[in-house]
């Protein structure tokens, strides 16, 4: 029984190799094979043929059974070799593409470096998109927080005060698992390890850690009975401060500091994901409100955070609060509450305002990114047209065009995924500089390169692949091959890949332009807010704050001696031209929203309004070189047994006097029922205090020694440059008190440029990727009309041998250019006007379809245009006609 | 001829004869079976049918090939031969079985009752 040599499959089995008939058919002729040679078998050992054929089936066994086991054991087969042959080849086609791509590194390295810069911009921005907005919250149940405010007049969502907050939270309970609170974060100081130390505290429920549960580190959190007014203070400790003031020892739980000269006791460790913007360093201690507070309707502090039950809509629960709220606001109508209340998912409330600026600077990174493809895209169609030869004999060889296609655009994968490594790195700088943006964005610090990064950045490598692989490879792939081979694989038809490449560098033209425009109406913005002007000098001037613990100075008069005391010490020091001190310092914060009337008035018509109230020190507007339009200034005599007085800014003066002189007249920010009148005695100027980009505030002025508080904000005008002052003015505290701690020390133009960090971050990112994609349309422009000349080498050359000027053939060469460049800018800017109707809430002082960012973008295309094209054109005139007619 | 109870083949025992059937070079499945039958005077009487499945799926591992080729009678048949991996196979199986036979006729030649 040996075989001869025979073809494996009959050939007209091969045609039908991948229907499932094949392998059925293979099963039943090796099976009718074996029975049919047992019958023989049997007959020939002299049965008759049909007992021959029931014992041929008996010893078999079950055919139909067998065959099915056997026709799905060949289906298995199929498959296996299938994508064995499809890994086979794709691993060729990628030895081959390496192959290639070494061939010819001066292409490859433009490639990835440009990948590499594009694709790892993009990556470093969405690592911070991901950090800050993608990522979920880190708490328990995160989907069910909200935040709760009241809706006010003007519908502004406001701090709420301790009277409603308890009432909600007492009343709610049907919708909400619990309710928390936060009362800002303010400045303590630490003693006992080295010097006076300032410290970050921030004032939470005892429900703020149940409400936002995350397992403590260390330790516990507070309970509610912590949380009360005459309990003994216990802090939890943020896990960065842990680390670094007490060194990560875990026996610091139950042991007791001294905060603002209190024994407090540290009860536990949070897990540092509570911190969303710095400082990191922080602790959190109770709000423990007094009795006297339950019954505040009007001081509105409180941010208030709740956890919804499971299934209670956010819609339900603010229903029933309002229910609930709007007794309360009737009851206290001076107040300027309707019993408005806004429940929001506290995922929006902290990302939202992140979202537009986040996903502006993702949105102009992948139009740079788009940029680079197209450039790399008209490399790969040069290439291909060098490799028309080889791709037309592969073609001859039997190579089918989607394998062909295959080809190439592994190699196009390639490019990407070396450019996508190398632009790890890039993401990597990009991420720490992002990280150490000014700007205060939630959860900007925990940026990480984490794995959704990494499968971002592997999605954006195989998508630009496919984007600027694609079209160069189908192209290359419809390659004519007789024609090909007939011109000796010379191009015959450049017009049409002329036409291609153009289109090309138009579009990158367009983005370039979408981008330019964006950055500059960004940059006049930036412009327009610096150049507001405050309303008062902001030059040399030291600001300096100084909280003075309760338990040491307990009475007004204690904090009156000590500032002024301070105030005296400063003045002296040589350099200092002026100096006073206010509660809230403007730029700095915000001062108290309260309702004002003037006499008259029911505290709802026209003759009131919500002021910004702020208490100064006598010395204050002179200091800062505020404009006093009417009366006095505060003197010492106004103190807080003499008569109330008050000074008001420009606008309260017309809101509520007109064109009257308001001096000698009274306005009150009590109660209409029990008015705190105060006499006017002066009008000020208004001023951008809560900054630049900000409306002037209506303002109220109040003597701070009328109005006493125990923490205040120095503002030193120094003649000389004022951050060399700190060392003296430090000495002037301690002369007065050794352990009271300087916090929050920063130069006016500090504080402002602060306020402006984000706008400014914003401005120069899309300004560099502005800059990034106009360099990567002029590289695409430079290649078009440099290859413009190659192609026209020989047309060229007959016209200067024919007696055209130099000037002529640069004429020819850069209108090529121009022509795009027009193209370009004309369809870029409808683009660009769609495009920048998103920027328009950053815009500050600008239209966004300001006309003249838009020419000035357009002329500056047009020049950059000209200028790429410049070098090409040098080149063409210095064609050797002779050279060029020979060849 | 006395009369012969067929012997139960352990699992992985067929894919062993196969494979040393087959080293002595290609065959087709009946001829497989005949020769297993003839070689153990029809001591091992294996259900013909369960050949198949077993040379199918060492197809599928690579330990053998098909091809279809003419039988001396000019008919048409698939016939099965040993590959490199097959082979490997085949010795590694064989040590395996003969150390399990060893040990199993060492214990049936045991003259002592176990302690």
């Amino acid at each position: 029984m040996i075989p001869r040599d025979d073809d494996r499959v009959p050939a007209w089995r091969r045609y039908l190799r991948f229907s499932r008939g094949d392998a059925a058919s293979d099963v039943n002729d090796e099976l009718t094979f074996h029975l049919q040679s047992a019958i023989e078998e049997f007959v020939a050992a002299g049965m008759s043929p049909s007992e021959a054929r029931d014992a041929a089936r008996r010893k078999f066994g079950d055919v139909d059974e067998i065959s099915q086991t056997l026709y799905s054991l060949s289906e298995q087969r199929e498959r296996q070799m299938e994508r064995s042959e499809w890994l086979g080849a794709l691993k060729q086609d990628f030895v081959f593409g390496l192959r290639q791509l070494r061939k010819s590194p001066a292409f490859a390295i433009v490639a990835i470096v440009t990948l590499a810069l594009g694709i790892g911009a993009n990556s470093a921005i969405f690592s911070v998109v991901y950090s800050v907005l993608l990522q979920p919250l880190p708490y328990a149940h995160a989907d069910r927080i909200v935040t709760v405010a009241q809706v006010g007049a003007k519908d502004t969502l406001n701090f709420v005060p301790h009277g409603n907050y308890l009432a909600w939270r007492a009343r709610s309970q049907s919708d909400f698992v619990d309710m928390a609170a936060t009362w800002g974060t303010r400045t303590f100081t630490m003693l006992g390890i080295g010097d006076p130390t300032p410290t970050s505290v921030t004032i939470a429920t005892a429900s703020y850690f149940r409400t936002m549960f995350i397992p403590p580190v260390l330790g516990r959190y507070y309970s509610d009975d912590e949380d009360r007014d005459g309990a003994a203070p216990v802090a939890v400790l943020s896990e960065a401060l842990w680390r670094s003031r007490f060194a990560g020892d875990s026996s610091i739980i139950g042991q007791t500091i001294n905060l603002n000269s209190k024994p407090t006791r540290i009860i536990g460790v949070a897990s540092q994901e509570y911190v969303m913007s710095p400082p990191a360093e922080r602790m959190w201690m109770p709000l423990a409100p007094p009795q006297s507070r339950f019954a505040d309707f009007g001081d509105h502090e409180l941010r208030v955070y709740g956890l919804l039950k499971p299934g209670v809509s956010a819609a339900n629960a603010a229903a029933h609060l309002r229910a609930i709220e709007t007794p309360i606001a009737q009851e206290n109508q001076h107040h300027g509450y309707d019993g408005g209340i806004a429940v929001e998912p506290y995922v929006d409330r902290l990302l939202g305002p992140q979202k537009q600026n986040l996903y502006m600077l993702l949105g102009a990174v992948l139009l740079v990114l788009l940029i680079a493809c197209a450039n790399i895209a008209n490399l790969l169609l040069a290439r291909a047209a060098v490799r028309r030869g080889e791709i037309a004999i592969r073609g001859a060889l039997g190579a089918s065009r989607a394998r062909i296609v295959t080809q190439l655009l592994v190699e196009s994968v390639i490019l990407a995924i070396a450019g996508a490594l190398v632009g790890l790195v890039v993401a990597y700088v990009g991420m720490r500089f992002l990280v150490t943006s000014p700007a205060s964005i939630p959860r900007l610090q925990n940026t990480t390169l984490n794995v959704p990064v990494l499968l971002f950045t592997l999605a954006l490598a195989i998508g630009c692949a496919v984007i600027f692989g694609l079209v160069p490879a189908l192209r290359a792939a419809r390659t004519d091959l007789q024609q090909t081979l007939r011109d000796g694989g010379r191009d015959s038809r450049t017009a049409a890949r002329e036409r291609m490449r153009g289109a090309l560098v138009i579009s990158e033209l367009c983005v370039a332009q979408i981008l330019l425009v964006g950055a500059g109406l960004l940059i006049r913005s930036s412009i327009n807010i610096q150049a507001v002007p405050a309303g008062f000098d902001t030059d040399n001037l030291l600001m300096v704050s100084v909280g003075l613990p309760t338990t040491k100075y307990a009475t007004p008069d204690d904090w009156q001696r000590a500032f002024d005391d301070m105030e005296r010490g400063i003045r002296a020091i040589p350099g200092v031209k002026g100096v006073a001190y206010a509660q809230v310092a403007p730029i700095y914060g915000n001062g108290w929203n309260w309702t004002s009337f003037r006499e008259g008035s029911d505290g709802h018509d026209d003759g009131s309004l919500t002021t910004d109230m702020r208490s100064v020190s006598t010395d204050y507007f002179s200091t800062l070189g505020m404009h006093l339009l009417r009366g006095r200034s505060f003197t010492v005599a106004d103190g807080p047994d003499a008569s109330p007085v008050a000074i008001i800014s420009r606008s309260v003066a017309k809101k509520l006097f007109g064109e009257d002189d308001p001096i000698g007249k009274r306005i009150s920010n009590g109660s209409v029922e029990k008015p705190a009148w105060k006499e006017i005695v002066g009008v000020v100027d208004d001023i951008h205090g809560n900054g630049l980009a900000e409306d002037p505030f209506p303002a109220l002025y109040m003597p701070a020694s009328a109005h006493p508080n125990p923490g205040m904000t120095f503002m030193i005008r120094g003649g000389v440059a004022p951050t060399t002052l700190v060392p003296a003015v430090r000495q002037a505290v301690a002369a007065v008190d050794p352990q009271l701690p300087l916090s929050g020390v920063s130069t006016m133009r500090e504080a402002i440029g602060a306020q402006l960090a984000l706008p400014r971050f914003n401005t120069w990112l899309l300004g560099l990727l502005g800059g990034a994609g106009l360099l990567l349309a002029i590289v695409g422009v430079y290649g078009v009309v440099g290859y413009f000349v190659t192609q026209r080498f020989h047309e060229i050359g007959v016209r200067v041998a024919l007696g055209a000027s130099s000037g002529a053939v640069q004429g020819l060469v850069v209108r090529q250019g121009l022509m795009l460049a027009g193209v370009g800018i004309v369809a870029g800017i409808p683009l660009a006007l769609i495009a920048t109707r998103l920027l328009r809430s950053f815009m500050f002082g600008i239209s966004a379809h300001d006309p003249i960012t838009f020419a000035a973008v357009s002329v500056i295309l047009g020049a950059v245009t000209v200028a790429a094209s410049y070098i090409p054109a040098r080149r063409a005139t210095r064609i050797d006609p002779l050279e060029a007619l020979r060849s | 001829m006395m009369a012969r109870t067929p012997v139960d083949l352990l699992h992985g025992t067929l894919d062993l004869i196969v494979l040393k059937s087959l080293s002595w070079g290609p065959m087709h499945g009946f001829g497989l079976a005949r020769w297993i039958q003839h070689t153990t005077n029809d001591v091992l009487q294996v259900e013909e049918g369960s050949l198949y499945p077993s040379l199918y799926r060492m197809e599928n591992r690579g330990w053998i090939k098909a091809q279809w080729s003419l039988t001396e009678n000019g008919r048409r048949a698939k016939y099965y031969k040993l590959t490199a991996a097959g082979k490997r196979q085949l010795t590694e199986e064989s040590r395996t079985w003969e150390a399990v036979s060893g040990a199993i006729a060492k214990i049936m030649a045991a003259r002592r009752e176990p302690a």
